[in-house]
């Protein structure tokens, strides 16, 4: 009963959280004309929004051919190095994993737009750091060699910068699976290759499908990098156009056409949920944890653990240490050239004298973390239901929960303001609705959980059941201990998701409510270019410990296991 | 409608009318801003006026400005603690400020007490009716900065101009018209906001025609490769990678100047100026605080402020201000915008937007 309780209570939660923003994206789509908000006395049912995004012929001639390179090219990037990093990480002796493991998720940490600005700073055509080092090396003269104002550029930093995302989804796939079948296919003379295609991708289908579909979707929704990198060289994607209707400057800003352009993003959902779903039909496929005991082993890397070496430090010096370096640089200087320069600490001192930043520290410590771990729980539980369960409607909870995905963050912020604003419960204005407004963000735990419980055998949920176990003992001392790898990487990943998260804080900000992230925007809206990269710098300060911490406990409770 | 009217005229007449304690209490501050010497801000002594104002204010204890952003609005709190601990003000700076304000009112919800934006953006918040009659003239407001019966004030104004970072940039390198900028040594070099550029470009098509200032912007962005971005230029303009950022302002690199950099601005042959105001929202939820607020912003001590901080001064009906008086000096032509000519250029801005955009 008390299983039942909790089961039904996680779905109502997830369906109160996601259909919010979802019901509203839906209805804004629809309602018009520009100059009302979609609620308002004067607005109308309209088609005009759709007419407006899908009838440009702009759309057709440009926009989508470069979102589909853009797409295509960062996704193809950001698999190749995230799941060598991951497997390096997980499966092999590599050296300074937990380091390593910590370090490679740096880019997650900070907000894309630091990154951009990092990383122009390194290689903008005309006083680009590398450009400069480059051009003093070889003698030459002019802008470049390197551009990264071009499609190329773009799709590089793009794959780069979602990297950590995947990498993060992959290791969680990786490190719950059994080498036992890879094992049994080297002992049967398969070459490492052969073993890799026909046994490894294979078992893994649904750990690697999962994030891929993400990737896939956060990457279309992206739009820091294609407004910083893809703009200048003029290249415009699907999100410039979502980006300039809800930044309307002088105007209102359009949700109906904003929640027009996230349709798209939304039909892409639906029908990636879809082919997911029919290509891991058959769960029972990929289940290779059962009662029978295995113990992870790795693979030795021996005379290639340098090539591999060479691969992470190449990874990490540019989507780490070198715009650490930028950032660190930036508040140490204000971001002045070379020649300017002068070190101070000025900027930490300003701003750690200020209450107001502690304030937002201590906020966004309790609404990052408040909101991941209600996202995994629900998340996690909602996954079991649909996989374990034969409750009619779980295949629409498993839809409704995927949807979350495809719904703007300027969206959720607009729709959970209105509702609050009705409902008398005094969350208005509080850090508190900064975690309900952060916490419909399901998808990402859903997939993980989902991906990581085929791989579990249902058989040892039976035997702990004909053992006399109930529903919570048996999700307590069997489902979750197994499951912690994939809940881990899920609270890891919204945790720093809500760490950075600036659109839904500035949309509902107060005097009380203040994140770091806001912090850090109105810094650099005021030019205090210094004090907002110390606030960046901090934000990282503050949570690599807790990644590294976090890392350290699941290797030690999986040696323990 | 009349009993707004009538309200507004009682208002007013509370405003004018001073009390011999409030005139006591100007005194006392006058006395005590002299003596105490030396002060972090650089004060004047309340006027009987506002000192009344104040005394008022102070059981409500806050009073909440809404505006843009941070940059604009973010100062008048610190100032506050130092000079009025009586109030405090809060702000929110956000360009979702309007639509924010709109949705707070419908929900009968009313944290804004003073609205702090720019006209264009300010008609979305007054056509509603959520901005009450004040009386602006009784604060020192001339009858041409007055707008919609009295609803809104003219404030200050973004007046804009090409910057440049002058460790980067000798001041006579700097072309003195729109029309040098298309010169081919600029190429490669300069850097608009995708927001400002056409809002500056719409002022000048107000006196150059719609026509000749799209050709100038393709120009300037198609053969000159002026890089459009929607990051902060100031970054690019630092690190050296652009030598000019064409359409920011006056305020834009006092700030930066402020901030320890050593910016310069050149104002052009015509010089965009797109006007700030400020209204009290019709449902204020500390009225006398809100009042007080508006009262001190309209002091020239405030103004001053404004202009030293947010870098935003007041062209349009102060001739006297230091900018003012550099345009005159230099013969330069401001444009403003007013009720009248607003429709027009916000027309010209959509249609120089698209260029900006692609």
């Amino acid at each position: 009963m008390a299983g039942k309780l909790i089961l039904a209570g996680a779905a109502v939660v997830a369906i109160y959280l996601i259909s919010v923003p979802l019901i509203f994206l839906l209805g804004t789509a629809f309602r018009g004309p520009a100059d009302f908000l979609p609620f308002e006395p004067g607005s109308r049912w309209t088609l005009d929004n759709l007419w407006d995004v899908y009838l440009d012929p702009a759309l057709y001639r440009s926009i989508l051919p470069n979102t589909a390179i853009f797409a295509a090219g960062s996704v193809t990037i950001t698999f190749v190095i995230a799941f060598t990093l991951a497997w390096l990480v997980e499966r092999t002796d590599l050296p300074f994993r937990s380091a390593i493991f910590t370090a490679i998720l740096f880019p997650l940490l900070v907000p894309t737009v630091v990154l951009a600005i990092a990383w122009t700073l390194l290689c903008a055509p005309n006083a680009g750091w590398v450009n400069v080092a480059i051009r003093g090396l070889f003698g030459v003269q002019g802008p470049g060699p390197i551009n990264i104002f071009t499609m190329p550029g773009l799709i590089i930093c793009q794959g780069i910068a979602s990297t950590p995302f995947v990498f993060l989804l992959l290791c969680a796939a990786l490190r719950t699976m059994n080498p036992s079948l890879e094992e049994a296919s080297n002992t049967s003379g398969a070459s490492p290759i052969v073993t890799f295609f026909k046994i490894t991708l294979p078992v893994l289908r649904p750990g690697i499908l999962a994030p891929l579909i993400l990737a896939t979707l956060l990457t279309l929704e992206q739009f820091d990098l294609p407004l910083i990198i893809g703009f200048p060289a003029r290249v415009n994607v699907f999100t410039t156009r979502l980006f300039f209707d809800l930044n309307a400057e002088d105007q209102l800003p359009k949700y109906g056409s904003a929640a027009a352009v996230a349709l798209l993003f939304l039909v892409i959902a639906i029908l990636l949920l879809a082919l997911y779903n029919y290509m891991v039909r058959r769960a029972e496929r990929y289940v290779t944890m059962t009662g029978k005991g295995y113990r992870p082993t790795r693979l030795k890397l021996g005379r290639w653990r340098a090539p591999a070496l060479v691969f992470v430090g190449a990874y990490l010096t540019f989507a780490a240490v070198l715009p650490a370096l930028v950032l660190l640089w930036t508040s140490l200087t204000g971001g002045v050239t070379w020649s300017e320069a002068t070190l101070s600490w000025t900027a930490y001192e300003k701003l750690t004298s200020d209450p107001r930043f502690w304030k937002a520290v201590v906020n966004t410590f309790i609404v990052a973390a408040c909101s991941a771990g209600i996202a995994t729980l629900v998340g996690a539980l909602i996954s079991w239901q649909i996989l374990r369960t034969r409750f009619i409607g779980r295949n629409l909870l498993d839809f409704i929960s995927f949807l979350s995905i495809g719904i703007p963050s300027v969206i959720a912020g607009f729709a959970v303001m209105l509702l609050y604003l009705s409902l008398p419960i005094g969350v208005y204005g509080t850090i508190w609705i900064l975690v309900l407004a952060y916490s419909y963000r399901i998808a990402v735990t859903t997939r993980l959980s989902r991906a990581a419980l085929m791989q579990i055998h249902a058989e040892l949920e039976e035997a702990s059941s004909i053992s006399g176990a109930g529903w919570l003992d048996t999700i307590r001392r069997i489902v979750l201990p197994l499951m912690t790898p994939a809940l881990l990487s899920s609270f890891l990943l919204l945790f720093m998701v809500g760490f950075r998260e600036f659109t839904i804080p500035m949309m509902l900000q107060s005097d009380d409510n203040w994140v770091l992230s806001v912090v850090m925007w109105r810094l650099q809206n005021d030019r205090q270019t210094g004090e907002a990269a110390a606030v960046g710098t901090l934000i990282v300060l503050f949570v690599i410990p807790i990644i590294f911490l976090m890392r350290r406990y699941l290797l030690a409770q999986q040696n323990n296991d | 409608m009349s009993k707004i009217r009538a309200s507004s005229k009682v208002e007013a007449s509370r405003s004018m009318t001073i009390s011999r304690r409030a005139a006591l209490l100007g005194g006392a501050a006058s006395v005590l801003a002299t003596t105490t010497g030396r002060q972090a801000v650089a004060q004047t002594a309340l006027s009987p006026q506002l000192a009344e104002l104040y005394e008022r204010a102070k059981p409500e204890g806050e009073v909440s400005i809404w505006g843009p952003s941070a940059t604009t609005i973010g100062w008048i709190p610190d100032i506050f603690a130092e000079r009025f601990r009586d109030i405090k003000v809060s702000f929110v700076g956000s360009e979702q400020a309007a639509a924010r304000f709109i949705t707070e009112s419908r929900a009968n919800r009313h944290t804004a007490d003073l609205w702090f934006y720019s006209l264009g953006a300010t008609l979305d918040i007054q056509s509603r009716g959520l901005l009450q009659k004040h009386d602006w003239a009784s604060l020192g407001a001339k009858p041409e900065g007055i707008f919609f019966g009295g609803e809104v004030v003219a404030m200050n104004n973004h007046v804009s101009t090409p910057i440049f970072s002058r460790s980067l940039v000798k001041d006579d390198d700097v072309p003195r018209q729109y029309e040098a900028l298309l010169d081919p040594r600029w190429k490669d070099n300069m850097v608009a906001s995708s927001f400002l550029l056409p809002r500056m470009a719409a002022y000048l098509a107000i006196e150059w025609g719609l026509q000749r200032t799209q050709k100038w912007m393709r120009a300037l962005i198609d053969d000159n490769r002026t890089m459009i971005t929607t990051a902060p230029v100031s970054d690019l303009l630092f690190s050296g990678e652009r030598r000019l950022a064409i359409s920011e302002s006056v305020g834009a690199a006092r700030r930066m100047n402020n901030a320890g950099r050593n910016v310069g601005y050149r104002l052009m042959e015509i010089v965009p100026c797109t006007q700030f105001t400020l209204a009290v929202t019709k449902n204020t939820p500390h009225p006398n605080a809100a009042r007080f607020l508006a009262a001190w912003l309209m002091t020239s001590e405030a103004k001053t402020l404004f202009s030293e901080r947010a870098g935003l001064s007041d062209v349009r009906t102060d001739p006297n201000s230091p900018l003012s008086r550099e345009i005159q000096a230099a013969r330069l032509k401001p444009v403003f915008e007013d009720v009248n000519t607003m429709d027009q250029r916000a027309d010209y801005y959509r249609q120089l937007s698209a260029i900006a955009k692609g």
